[in-house]
């Protein structure tokens, strides 16, 4: 989603600290000092007018003082986690002691909780993009993220950027969505 | 459904009171209201769950359920939020509380105060926090709610503007507690401000309750002071009379505030009495006691929690209402009854997932009881916070460590990661501790085993895991370790933190060493030791303590399990010598001489037995232990009256004490009351079905004329055939 915001000409904050691996091969266009969030929420402030990738569990962290329109990418917990346990395996750390089914019933948990704290909070403008569904349909996923943020982007470089060969971690009986 | 008892059902709790504070101040007329109270109603101990942790009770009193089914499981927890910890939630409890159950039913429900109440749940009625009272800035500038405080939101404004601040507690307010507070030295001594907080505190939920039951519709009504423990913990040890160790001059300054706590609790009953009006049945309950004697530790241990020690194991109850008796004492009633009774008074069914029972004595007749297999099950809106507002806190902080694997969020600082980890080991000790309190030692083993191992320098974990060993029979497992605890040696202390740490660890072991049973009784019922107490949340003053010498530490307790072990495999020499040994270290542990008498006795040495088990009660005399012993005494020299009343006093301070019920019967037989015996070998049988004497009590005192001769024959047989069956054992 990173990619296809800059495409479309979204300004997007980033560092490049983070560099491009196989896990990611087009980069991860993060901003490090996005993980300070909790412990200094103003620094969301350097954001603004920009696109910042942010994990769920910085959502919590948001100031009430900003306005944030936050695009919720989804995807199913399974692959989810599978595509986590892969890249903790290749980053040599230790991940969470618990079963993948465990695991995935903590994510769901743990989103619920964030999905409920976002709930009524009027500096927050909130739509959810199904993973699958950019995949599946790029351009119409572009649009709506354009009409959400209010703003001409390029809808077709956006769309070009959406590489269905980069959709792995698949997990048994997920069929890759066909048009 | 059963017939209702009560219109309506007003629910006080106050934190920590024990009738032993009480009964003085009810003599002087101190406490007039309470007084009253007791007069129209019904009063008792209350038996408290271990370990005495308030958030644990809080929720076992209002749930029914101990703690491993309610998921409260101590003070704080991890949160998810902020990935570090956070005092415990309403959304960490894992089942219906009384006042879920009766905003399912259509009650109109108010809760304010209970312990892990925040954020307030969405009940068909108001429900205001434990975060409620805390003032977080000072009063000239904002100090707002926090979110989630109270419940519905539209009533936020209202109730943030009746708390009442610290800075508003004025000398007028002070003085009458503290008449020489002017000579406070307010730079050293913070006792005015601590005092403060807890009077401003309680008296923001007191002004809460209050305004709910002037204008608000209820049916039931449940509120919780902390008050009285706060105070407890703060000024105790200035209470009368004076400690070794504190100062005159301070002793003299604080030395009303404990007593003077109760009396203003006093003044806020009747207020809430007068306010709930004379047809609301009211139900005052504690969840446990607080030492005020002679057992007042003289420092607190240095563990999580460690002010627990302070506790007493038994709270109060006091109930009136219509149908309840007036002017009676009720025996055996313990925490987790009280939902089962107040749902009866409703004509409310009682789960049958719930652990306590309805307190049917209390009630002038016998009260219609309605069981259904859980309230969990029932469906309809029950006030509880959506299901994506829980979330098991341990689940939570597993995920928080995937996103620090990945990456994705700063690993937890050292500080927020050891409070992390420190409030999921103590959940887990105290998961352990509720597993030996009931007596499921194999789910406890499973959770100490992993302590002791995971933390192999406290203490603590290896002697509940020697504990629990020794309760599942596998005594040379319970004997290497105490063998190594007793030449262990805990890294040395901070300088200046050793002298208080030493006393503390001498306080803890004392505690620890109050748990076991006597041996008979654990024997009998296969049962070991129980954990130690522990819990609080303000700070309570330390007193000096004595230099620690250079020899190794005694560890009293040790010694005392070792005696234990000894007696259990008969060796009764070996096991006297180690509980002598226990006594020489620390001879205020009133458990060891029970354990002493028990040993006396084996040796049929009644006299020694008869003295130690007085030196236990004259440590603590509401042991139901030590009356047991002196009644297993009085029947060995035929002194069957006064067996019996020694027999009635142990089980009246707690009911499940099958051997109680047995040697009452016993003293009841010998005495001639044939009926009365039956029905005490009966209670004992319906505890311990094991309890192969008892079947044969029976079937004599069936056999008898005006007996039952099917059950005399039918206990016969039973009779035999655990004997039998025993002897067979014995064999192979």
């Amino acid at each position: 989603m990173m990619q296809m915001l800059a495409a479309g000409g979204m300004a997007v904050l980033t560092d490049g600290q983070r560099s491009a691996d196989d896990d990611n091969p087009r980069g991860y266009y993060e901003w490090e000092r996005i993980k300070q969030l909790p412990q200094d929420p103003a620094c969301i402030a350097e954001a603004e007018g920009k696109a910042v990738k942010v994990i769920s569990q910085l959502l919590f962290a948001l100031p009430g003082a900003y306005d944030c329109r936050i695009i919720f990418m989804e995807r199913p917990l399974a692959e989810v986690v599978a595509s986590q346990v892969e890249m903790i395996r290749r980053r040599g750390t230790s991940g969470a002691a618990l079963s993948q089914a465990v695991l995935i019933a903590a994510l769901q948990s743990h989103l619920n909780q964030v999905n409920a704290s976002l709930q009524h909070r009027p500096n927050i403008l909130l739509c959810r993009v199904e993973y699958h569904q950019v995949l599946r349909d790029p351009m119409c996923a572009s649009e709506t993220v354009q009409q959400f943020l209010h703003q001409t982007l390029d809808i077709a470089s956006m769309a070009q950027q959406v590489n269905q060969s980069l959709y792995r971690c698949r997990t048994e009986g997920t069929v890759f969505p066909k048009e | 459904m059963g017939k209702p008892l009560a219109q309506k059902v007003l629910l006080i709790g106050w934190d920590a009171a024990d009738w032993k504070l009480i009964n003085p101040l009810l003599d002087q007329g101190l406490m007039p209201t309470l007084d009253a109270f007791v007069d129209h109603g019904v009063m008792g101990n209350l038996a408290t769950l271990r370990p005495i942790l308030s958030p644990m009770l809080w929720n076992s009193i209002a749930t029914g359920k101990r703690p491993d089914k309610h998921g409260i499981l101590g003070f704080m927890e991890p949160d998810p939020q902020s990935g570090g910890v956070r005092p415990v939630t309403s959304t960490s409890r894992k089942v219906k509380a009384l006042w879920n159950i009766l905003t399912q039913r259509g009650y109109k429900t108010h809760v304010l105060g209970w312990f892990a109440g925040h954020p307030a749940e969405p009940i068909n009625g108001i429900s205001v926090s434990d975060l409620f009272p805390y003032a977080l800035g000072p009063l000239d500038k904002e100090w707002p709610l926090p979110p989630g405080a109270v419940h519905p939101e539209n009533m936020r404004e209202r109730f943030a503007s009746l708390r009442m601040h610290p800075q508003e507690v004025t000398e007028a307010a002070i003085l009458p507690w503290i008449p020489r507070a002017a000579d406070v030295d307010q730079e050293k001594d913070k006792g005015l401000q601590s005092f403060a907080k807890i009077l401003s505190e309680n008296c923001s939920i007191h002004n809460a309750a209050t305004w709910i039951l002037q204008n608000e519709p209820w049916d039931f009504l449940a509120v919780y002071y902390n008050g009285i423990d706060h105070f407890c913990h703060g000024f105790m040890h200035f209470h009368p009379p004076r400690m070794e160790g504190i100062p005159e001059e301070k002793f003299e300054i604080y030395k009303d505030v404990v007593n003077n706590a109760y009396r203003f609790h006093d003044m806020m009953l009747q207020t809430l009495l007068d306010l709930a009006g004379p047809e609301t049945t009211v139900v005052l309950v504690s969840d446990h006691g607080f030492h005020s004697d002679h057992l007042r530790p003289r420092g607190i241990p240095n563990e999580p929690a460690g002010p627990a020690v302070q506790h007493r194991q038994f709270g109060v109850i006091c109930m009136k209402g219509e149908h309840l008796k007036q002017d009676e004492r009720i025996y055996g009633a313990t925490l987790l009854d009280i939902t089962p009774t107040i749902l009866t008074l409703f004509g409310l069914p009682v789960g049958e997932d719930m652990d306590g029972r309805v307190l049917v004595q209390a009630f002038e007749k016998l009260p219609e009881i309605t069981r259904i297999p859980s309230w969990e099950n029932e469906a309809g809106e029950c006030g509880m916070h959506p299901a994506d507002l829980r979330m098991d806190p341990a689940a939570a902080q597993a995920v928080l460590q995937q996103f620090v694997a990945l990456g994705y969020i700063q690993p937890l600082s050292e500080d927020q990661a050891k409070a992390v980890e420190s409030a999921v080991r103590e959940q887990q000790y105290n998961l352990a501790r509720v597993y030996l309190d009931s007596r499921r030692y194999t789910e406890a083993l499973a959770i100490l085993e992993e302590l002791a191992k995971k933390w192999p320098d406290q203490p603590r974990f290896m002697q509940h895991l020697a504990q629990c060993y020794l309760a599942l029979g596998r005594r040379n497992e319970a004997k290497a370790i105490l063998q190594q605890l007793l030449v262990f040696e805990p890294k040395p202390a901070k300088p200046s933190e050793k002298k208080i740490e030493a006393d503390a660890e001498k306080q803890a072991e004392k505690q620890v060493e109050r748990e076991p049973r006597p041996v008979e009784i654990q024997r009998a019922e296969n049962q070991t030791a129980e954990p130690p107490a522990e819990d609080s949340v303000v700070e309570t003053p330390v007193v000096e303590a004595q230099p620690t010498g250079e020899q190794p530490k005694p560890r009293p307790w040790a010694d005392l399990l070792l005696g234990i072990i000894h007696f259990e495999e008969g060796d009764m020499d070996a096991a006297l010598a180690c509980l002598l040994k226990a006594e020489q270290s620390d001879p205020h542990l009133p458990d060891l001489h029970l354990r002493i008498g028990e040993t006396y006795l084996r040796q049929k040495r009644v006299q020694d037995a008869e003295r130690a088990f007085q030196r236990a009660l004259e440590i603590d005399g509401d042991s139901p232990e030590a009356h047991l012993g002196l009644a297993v005494v009085r029947l060995r020299q035929r002194r069957n009256q006064e067996s019996a009343e020694q027999a009635l006093l142990a089980v009246g301070l707690q009911h499940f004490l099958p051997l109680g019920h047995f040697y009452l019967g016993v003293a009841l037989a010998r005495l001639g009351h044939r009926e009365r015996a039956t029905l005490a070998f009966e209670s004992a049988l319906s505890m311990l079905p094991g309890l192969m004497a008892a079947h044969r009590w029976l079937a004599a005192l069936h056999t008898q004329s005006g007996g039952d001769l099917e059950k005399a024959t039918r206990h016969r047989e039973i009779f035999l055939r655990m004997r039998r069956q025993r002897q067979t054992q014995a064999t192979t």
